[in-house]
């Protein structure tokens, strides 16, 4: 269960104040998958900040399976975003000297796993995602876009998160292979009983989700859509 | 893939980059490298000339040179004012002084009669024209009876190689005497031995006293092997000169301390006495070596430095092109230690390849290099000396000192040792970690929220 209360974000600009995101409410029970959409600079991205633990609000409160992890010090911020988030961004953000495998066994070194599991594991997750054999050990660079978000929703799902945060992952994509990892997101979801969250502009991959919200300004402006 | 597997294979991402990078290290850890064999190589000449020229100060009576020259004896008092002088570590008193022989001609070297003694001796020195130029006036330099005076030198340590004016004393027969007694004994050169027929437990005329022959010596030099060594009161009583002293030898306690302490004794014999050390000639000589020591320890000061520098700058930007992996590793779960220990390792992976660079021009451009540079700091200081004040000093003083040739103040030998190479290895981790420092911090402050708004 994700629980986030009457959550802030303001930046200084100059003299000035600006409130990235204001006041925000919503839950998002276990193994859903939620959608985020708004115009650009609506604090999608600030938001998603927020859940990942990458910033932290000026006020409110975020509960990640029960933890509050708006009073977390830095180093079990380290540990909760290690453990219990997985992100998957836009542009993928593959290490580019590191092969596909090595890339999803990349989160599992910093939990401590050992390497023989870590990478039964990162094997066992590529192969999920559709990439098998000899492109496991491809770099990224010699990957197409399609499945470098594989091997990144793969990276994501490494340390069997909570939560996985996802910004805009089909924005670089086309329309198909966009569909495509969508529909590998939404099974992931239920399979690995894992929360996803992903901002996006394309309402028609919103609509496909079990929760969407809008921000406007930082604010919550419409109501939770239950498919 | 441990953190710092990872950091090595990084090193190797922009191969071009890499390639230049250790190029240009090599190059600096090289200079660095060539420089400390350099230092190392002089400072080993320096020391062992330096060695080679000992701790001595001799203080001798103002205006005297041996049997030349003019003044007055040094006195007791003198000679305890040299002995409570600090750092001076012993003191050796000598009284010279020479012995006619009975029923012979022999020359006067400065005065009209400066023998105070006779004795039944014949010197074993053969006159030759020197001694029959040297004869001074008032004497029958052409008789057939000349012969050279015995020269007897009283002194409180007998056995010192310095009081026999030599670089040995070796008893050949006998036992030493002691130098502090007033005993008439004596050590005998071995030619006025074999002259005169002494043995040890022989006796002979001086002064109109017997002296019974306690030891035999070889000083290893004609001169010096034709003389007499006794006790230095019994000298000054038997020639009638107690409490005169014509030469002291001061033994400093440290090569450091000569300056300072000639200083002093100078300070505190006045005009009484000239106080002589041979550091100044050598000082003069080892200037262009020590010019060599001063400039490779600058540059080496300066390599080590210019190689953090470029480290430094070359970790700064990769830092700041991989600004977004790095935000990336830390929301996967890195820690900051994970990520800066990447880096460390990857500049540190840099920097042994350079140092390994290095450590090869280092080992072949070591020797010549320093040869290169004393041969041309040599030649500059020659051309100095021969063509300015006071010249024709440094090189040839400093040699004849040393024992040694024009080519043994060139003749420095640089050796690459494995003390050398694990510099190279230490001052490469030096440079990587100074160079790593500073991106570290910079890494540290990478957020990886920065790294979300920029997607």
């Amino acid at each position: 269960m994700l629980k986030v209360s009457g959550i802030s974000k303001q930046f200084s600009s100059g003299h000035n104040k600006v409130s990235a995101v204001s006041d925000v409410s919503f839950q998002v029970p276990e193994g859903q998958f939620a959608s985020i959409i708004g115009k650009s600079g609506s604090g999608k991205s600030t938001l998603l900040c927020l859940l990942g633990a990458l910033d932290k609000p000026t006020a409110g409160h975020i509960e990640v399976d029960g933890q509050d992890i708006t009073n977390l010090g830095d180093h079990a911020l380290i540990a909760y975003r290690c453990r219990k988030i997985g992100f998957v961004f836009q542009s993928y953000n593959l290490v580019p000297n590191l092969n596909a495998l090595e890339n999803v066994m990349l989160p599992m070194e910093f939990a401590g796993l050992r390497r023989t599991k870590r990478k039964a594991r990162a094997q066992n997750l590529l192969d999920q995602v559709g990439l098998s054999g000899d492109k496991q050990r491809r770099k990224p660079g010699r990957l197409s876009g399609g499945e470098q978000q594989r091997v990144a929703i793969a990276r994501a799902l490494a340390n069997q998160p909570k939560l996985i945060l996802a910004d805009e992952p089909t924005g670089n994509l086309d329309s198909q292979t966009g569909k495509m990892i969508f529909d590998l997101l939404h099974k992931l979801a239920r399979s690995e009983n894992t929360t996803i969250i992903a901002v996006t502009h394309d309402l028609e991959v919103a609509g496909k989700t079990d929760l969407t919200f809008r921000l406007d300004d930082g604010k919550l402006t419409s109501g939770i859509k239950y498919r | 893939m441990s953190v710092i597997n990872r950091g090595v294979r990084n090193a190797f991402r922009n191969t071009i980059r890499t390639f230049s990078l250790v190029i240009i290290l090599g190059l600096v850890v090289g200079l660095a490298l060539t420089m400390l064999v350099a230092r190392r190589a002089v400072t080993a000449k320096i020391d062992s000339v330096k060695s080679a020229i000992g701790n001595t100060i001799t203080v001798s009576p103002a205006g005297a040179r041996g049997f030349g020259g003019g003044g007055n004896p040094l006195t007791a008092d003198n000679v305890n004012a040299i002995k409570t002088t600090p750092h001076v570590a012993s003191v050796t008193a000598s009284i010279n002084d020479r012995l006619d022989t009975i029923g012979a001609n022999t020359p006067s070297f400065g005065g009209d009669s400066n023998s105070t003694g006779t004795t039944n001796l014949v010197s074993p020195i053969t006159p030759g024209s020197l001694g029959r130029r040297f004869g001074g006036r008032g004497n029958n330099s052409n008789s057939a009876n000349f012969t050279l005076p015995i020269t007897v030198t009283g002194s409180s340590d007998p056995n010192s190689t310095q009081v026999a004016g030599s670089n040995q004393l070796k008893i050949t027969a006998g036992v030493s005497i002691d130098g502090s007694s007033n005993q008439h004994v004596a050590m005998v050169g071995k030619d006025l031995a074999t002259k005169n027929n002494l043995n040890v437990g022989s006796t002979f005329s001086a002064y109109g006293q017997t002296i019974t022959v306690a030891a035999i010596y070889d000083a290893g030099n004609t001169f010096a092997n034709g003389g007499v060594i006794m006790p230095l009161a019994a000298v000054q009583n038997l020639s009638g000169q107690v409490g005169d002293v014509t030469n002291v030898i001061v033994q400093v306690d440290s090569i450091s301390n000569i300056s300072s302490t000639v200083t002093d004794l100078q300070n505190k014999l006045g005009t009484t006495a000239d106080v002589v050390s041979q550091q100044d000639t050598s000082n003069q000589a080892l200037a262009p070596l020590e010019n060599i020591k001063s400039l490779s320890l600058y540059s080496l000061i300066g390599a080590v430095g210019a190689g953090a520098a470029i480290i430094l700058l070359t970790m700064m930007m990769i830092v700041r092109e991989r600004r977004r992996e790095i935000g990336v590793l830390k929301a996967i779960g890195a820690s900051n230690l994970k990520v800066v220990l990447q880096f460390v390792s990857e500049a540190t992976t840099l920097t042994l390849l350079g140092a390994v660079v290095g450590l090869i021009i280092g080992f072949v451009g070591g020797n010549p290099v320093t040869k290169l540079l004393v041969s041309s700091s040599a030649n500059a200081a020659q051309t100095t000396g021969m063509n300015g004040p006071g010249g024709g000093g440094g090189g040839g003083r400093l040699l004849r000192l040393a024992g040694q040739g024009l080519g043994g103040l060139r003749n420095v030998n640089a050796v690459v040792g494995w003390d050398i190479l694990l510099f190279g290895l230490g001052a490469a981790i030096v440079i990587a970690i100074i160079g790593s420092a500073i991106p570290a911090l910079v890494i540290a402050k990478v957020r990886p929220a920065e790294v979300m708004r920029a997607e």
